[in-house]
């Protein structure tokens, strides 16, 4: 998952990810990717959302400083999650909430819990609902917490 | 009864009770919501600032949109609703546009969650909260923006409403039946909520009705009536039991019933305040309160405990009413009831004892009770009455004016003084004097029968009694009469040849014994005289001839005359306060002189030498003139006053040389009252004696000729005429002289003497003669007669001027030829009508017509 450490909305996107690590039951591991624009310090990322990611069991948090990695995956908003087979194939690509910081059950997460357990997805790709991250492309534009 | 909105209540309370508090409820339910609405705002600023007060893109950000849309739009919504709520509490169209209001913060909130389901709930609550004001129709325009709402943004912005990005129509429509799923129950809780209400409405309305009813029945009650607490205190009474103890609610309250209770009364009221707190139901004693005014009322009071549904006192109900008036009147019957004991045993007493006989007839007249007296008026015993006609008992000759009056007291009701004879059981007859009174009602006379055989018999002997005392009286009178005559006759001789005899120039001695003879004669003379008066008076035959009187040339002229004896003894006689010229008495004036004359001759002869006499007058303020003559003489002894009018009683005077008949104060007497006057006497022994008269007061003739002057007397003829008078009266003389000074066209010529008159009017052949009656020498009707018989004087209008108003006297004078009459005082005005229509008829009369009919004038 690549998330904004501040963004609202991915608190519910965190806390769906809690939800499918605990129901894949260890056939998951997850890497959340907190971007860090390259101008602040190195505590501007320490937020409670990123305190609770890191207590999730089965998931790893890191820094991105500068939204390097979250640019190559091609991630502009936050609470985007891509799901890798351990083959390095992508397997799901999109947000895990209904709505805006919407928790409860979704699209995506029956989808990357389907994936997990080897069922077939009809659909692979959901929409994502967060703040902009930090896109140098998109730095005049106005931020929005929003798809 | 139906109302206007075609709801049926009970009455008119009833559906005001119902508008009422639906009005508080849509009042209440208004703040409710006012306060909602701003909690609603501030918890939607809060949700947003929680979910996303900012949004980042990047290392940039700015606070979310919806915060700001929580505040402002969030503002919007609810700013209309709070500023209706303030100016329009309870008006329908607040509360609906509190509906339309509330839906669209659902809609809001429902937005800022990005739809989540759980704001989805904001919309059920907000119905429910809606509902709160019992009111479906407000249902309808929630209903209507929460469906629109859903529709638009379910189809434009599915996202805003659901939280997805595309949503199934079926979504809306399964929101859309939620909603009204929502609204059946809502309606139909608030039509049940609206028709209890109703009921509560129309119970409480009855509960009120039956309330009022209570306390108008406890105010209005025409006894006194009041609720009093367990600590024996007054908590209310009624307007009865406040008049009735003349104190007012305020004063009332805080006392205790003992407080008005009379003394007496304490302990019984306290023991049935006892009792009745302790298990009997109810008590009734009759006691006596004290008023304000302290007066003592008798009042029957009434009370019981009034107990809550688990059996614990609540208070005392005491209902009292005045039974003063039945306690007056049961008092009153009570001593009537023992006066009619008494009367009736007095009554029986009387029956028992009654020497008359006492008895109850039916309407035929037959006997129904009879006491004992019976026995010795009819020799009948009671038994042998009882039933029996008492017309058995009457003489047969009285019993047809006996029935008569046993008709007649069915119509007067009573009958007295009636006397019938009657038949004893032993044949004898006795006089029976009755009386009765019929009973319509009881159909019943009741009878009283008296022997008046005894008292007939005794009025009988007295009847013939007077007559014969009359007879005898009468031929005293005329004995009188005669003898006065009689003795008139010789002393005639006795007195002129004494006189005579005095004239021959006799020696001493003779002179003396002449002396004598005259004096005795004189004497005499004056007894004989003063005897013929009182025959006179007693006899009814005394004449008057009232007139007014100058008063004080009376009391002169008496005085004039007994100066000379005053000197002859010695007593000095003088006048004192004397009335003015103009002061008149109603009298005869020969007689108030003589009257006079006596009181002055008495006072004179009655006080010794060197004493005084004194005559005065005064003015009454009851309209008498008072004469007194005062005297410095030896007074009277009280014990002799009541004798003093006595005929013949001199009072020890006869032993003394004092001469007199005594018969001057009882002729002064009979004169006065004769004149309608008084007499009497102030003295006292050693003090002198102060004797009076009094008469009436009179108009001045005077007086009457100037009130005249502006009368009828301008009205006078221009003809010239002669009148002749003929009265002896010189007061009489100058007032009709004075009263003819202003008529140059009359010559009046005056007569003091019968025989002069008939020779002045032969004379001077007068168009009219006024006569006097009471003449010197000749009686008035005698002139008119003699003026009668002579061709010259014949048709000479006669009118009568007398003091005799007597009807006799005056038929008698007209008969015999006299023109008019007049009485005496004369009434001016009416005196020159009647000379103008006498002398006016007369002249005409002598041209040879028939005179006109001439009024009686009295």
């Amino acid at each position: 998952m690549v998330a904004h450490p501040r963004c609202p909305c991915t608190r519910a996107s965190i806390g769906e990810l809690a939800r499918i690590m605990a129901r894949a039951k260890g056939k998951l591991s997850a890497v959340v990717l907190f971007v860090r624009p390259e101008s602040v310090d190195c505590s501007w990322n320490e937020t409670d959302l990123w305190r609770s990611a890191r207590q999730i069991p089965g998931v790893t948090t890191v820094v991105d400083a500068g939204g390097v990695a979250a640019k190559k995956l091609g991630a502009e908003t936050s609470g985007h999650v891509l799901l890798f087979a351990p083959d390095g194939r992508l397997l799901f690509n999109g947000g895990i909430t209904e709505s805006r910081g919407h928790a409860g059950g979704n699209l995506g997460e029956n989808t990357i819990l389907s994936l997990v357990t080897g069922e077939t997805v009809q659909r692979n790709q959901t929409p994502v609902f967060g703040c902009a991250l930090a896109n140098p492309e998109r730095a005049g534009q106005r931020p929005k917490c929003a798809r | 009864m139906k109302t206007a909105t075609g709801h049926e209540f009970s009455n008119p309370r009833a559906d005001e009770l119902f508008q009422y508090h639906r009005q508080q409820i849509f009042v209440r339910t208004d703040r409710l919501f006012a306060r909602l609405m701003i909690v609603q705002w501030v918890a939607g600023i809060a949700a947003a600032l929680f979910i996303a007060p900012r949004t980042w893109s990047g290392q940039a950000s700015h606070v979310h949109m919806h915060v700001w849309g929580a505040i402002f739009i969030g503002a919007a919504i609810s700013a209309f609703p709070l500023w209706m709520i303030r100016t329009a509490p309870g008006a329908a169209v607040t509360r609906h546009v509190i509906a339309v209001a509330q839906m669209l913060m659902s809609a809001l909130l429902i937005d800022l969650t990005g739809g989540r389901i759980e704001t989805h709930f904001h919309v059920f609550g907000s119905l429910v909260i809606l509902s709160f004001y019992r009111d479906w129709k407000v249902l309808i325009p929630a209903t209507v923006v929460v469906g629109l709402d859903h529709f638009l943004r379910g189809v434009y912005w599915p996202y805003s409403v659901y939280g997805v990005l595309t949503a199934s129509p079926w979504r809306s429509i399964e929101h859309a039946g939620w909603v009204v799923f929502e609204d059946v129950f809502l309606v139909i809780s608030c039509l049940r909520s609206v028709r209890e209400m109703r009921s509560i409405a129309n119970r409480t309305a009855a509960l009120e009705a039956a309330e009022q009813n209570s306390r108008q029945i406890f105010e209005d009650a025409p006894i006194g009536m009041a609720v009093v607490g367990l600590d024996e205190r007054f908590q209310r009474t009624n307007a009865a039991f406040r008049d009735m103890l003349g104190y007012s609610e305020e004063e009332l309250t805080g006392r205790t019933p003992l407080d008005i209770t009379y003394a007496d009364d304490l302990e019984i009221s306290r023991q049935l305040a006892e009792q009745m707190l302790h298990g009997t139901a109810r008590s009734s004693i009759e006691k006596r309160y004290v008023s304000k005014a302290g007066q003592v009322l008798w009042a029957t009071r009434s009370g019981c405990v009034i107990r809550d549904g688990s059996g614990n006192p609540q208070h005392f109900l005491i209902m009292v009413e005045d039974i003063s008036d039945r306690r007056a009147a049961e008092e009153a019957l009570r001593q009537s009831k023992h006066e009619l004991e008494s009367a009736l045993k007095a009554n029986q007493l009387i029956m028992d004892n009654s020497l008359d006989v006492i008895c109850t007839l039916d309407a035929e007249g037959r006997f129904v009770t009879v006491n004992a007296a019976c026995m010795s008026l009819w020799s009948y015993m009671p038994e042998e009455l009882i039933g029996r006609a008492s017309i058995e008992l009457v003489h047969p000759d009285d019993r047809a004016r006996t029935e008569e009056a046993a008709h007649n007291i069915r119509l007067s009701g009573h009958l007295t003084d009636f006397v019938n004879r009657c038949i004893r059981k032993d044949g004898a007859i006795v006089d029976v004097l009755w009386a009765a009174t019929w009973s319509e009602a009881d159909q019943t006379h009741f009878c009283v029968a008296h022997d008046v055989t005894e008292r007939a018999r005794i009025e009988k002997a007295l009847r013939e009694a007077k007559e014969e005392a009359d007879r005898a009286n009468h031929a005293k009178i005329e004995f009188l009469s005669r003898m006065s005559h009689e003795l008139r006759t010789p002393l005639n001789a006795i007195l002129g040849f004494g006189q005579l005899l005095e004239r021959q120039s006799p020696n001493a001695m003779q002179r003396t014994r002449v002396g004598h003879i005259i004096s005795a004669g004189r004497h005499l003379l004056d007894l004989i005289n003063e005897v013929l008066d009182i025959s006179r008076i007693e006899a009814g035959r005394l004449q008057l001839s009232l007139e007014p009187v100058p008063v004080a040339d009376t009391m002169t002229e008496v005085v004039d005359l007994m100066r000379p004896l005053a000197a002859e003894r010695a007593t000095k006689l003088s006048t004192g306060a004397m009335p003015d010229k103009s002061t008149h008495v109603m009298a005869d004036r020969q007689k108030f002189k003589q009257v006079l004359l006596n009181l002055l001759t008495n006072a004179v002869k009655y006080t010794p030498s060197g004493g005084s006499v004194t005559i005065s007058a005064e003015r009454r303020a009851d309209g008498h003139v008072r004469v007194i003559v005062s005297d410095t003489g030896p007074g009277i002894a009280p014990d002799k006053i009541a004798r003093l009018f006595t005929p013949f009683e001199r009072l020890g005077a006869e032993r003394s040389t004092v001469e007199g008949t005594g018969l001057g104060l009882a002729l002064s007497q009979r004169l006065m009252h004769a004149m309608k006057g008084t007499i009497g006497v102030d003295t006292a022994p050693d003090c002198g004696s102060r004797f009076w008269v009094e008469l009436p007061c009179a108009q001045s003739p005077l007086d009457q000729i100037t009130s005249s002057r502006n009368g009828d007397h301008a009205a006078l003829s221009n003809d010239t005429r002669t009148i002749l008078y003929v009265e002896d009266n010189l007061s009489n003389l100058t007032l009709i002289e004075q009263l003819l000074a202003d008529q140059p066209q009359t010559t009046l010529i005056t007569a003091m003497q019968g025989r002069m008159a008939l020779d002045l009017a032969r004379q001077h052949k007068p168009d009219l003669i006024l006569l006097d009656l009471h003449l010197p020498d000749l009686p008035g009707w005698d002139v008119l007669a003699e003026l009668q018989k002579h061709d010259a004087t014949r048709h000479t209008p006669v009118v009568i001027i007398s003091a005799d108003a007597t009807s006799r006297q005056i038929k008698r004078l007209l008969e015999a030829g006299a023109h008019a009459y007049l009485t005496k005082p004369i009434d001016v005005p009416e005196f020159f009508r009647v000379i103008d229509n006498v002398a006016g008829s007369h002249g005409v009369a002598t041209n040879g017509a028939t005179p006109n009919p001439i009024p009686v004038l009295t």
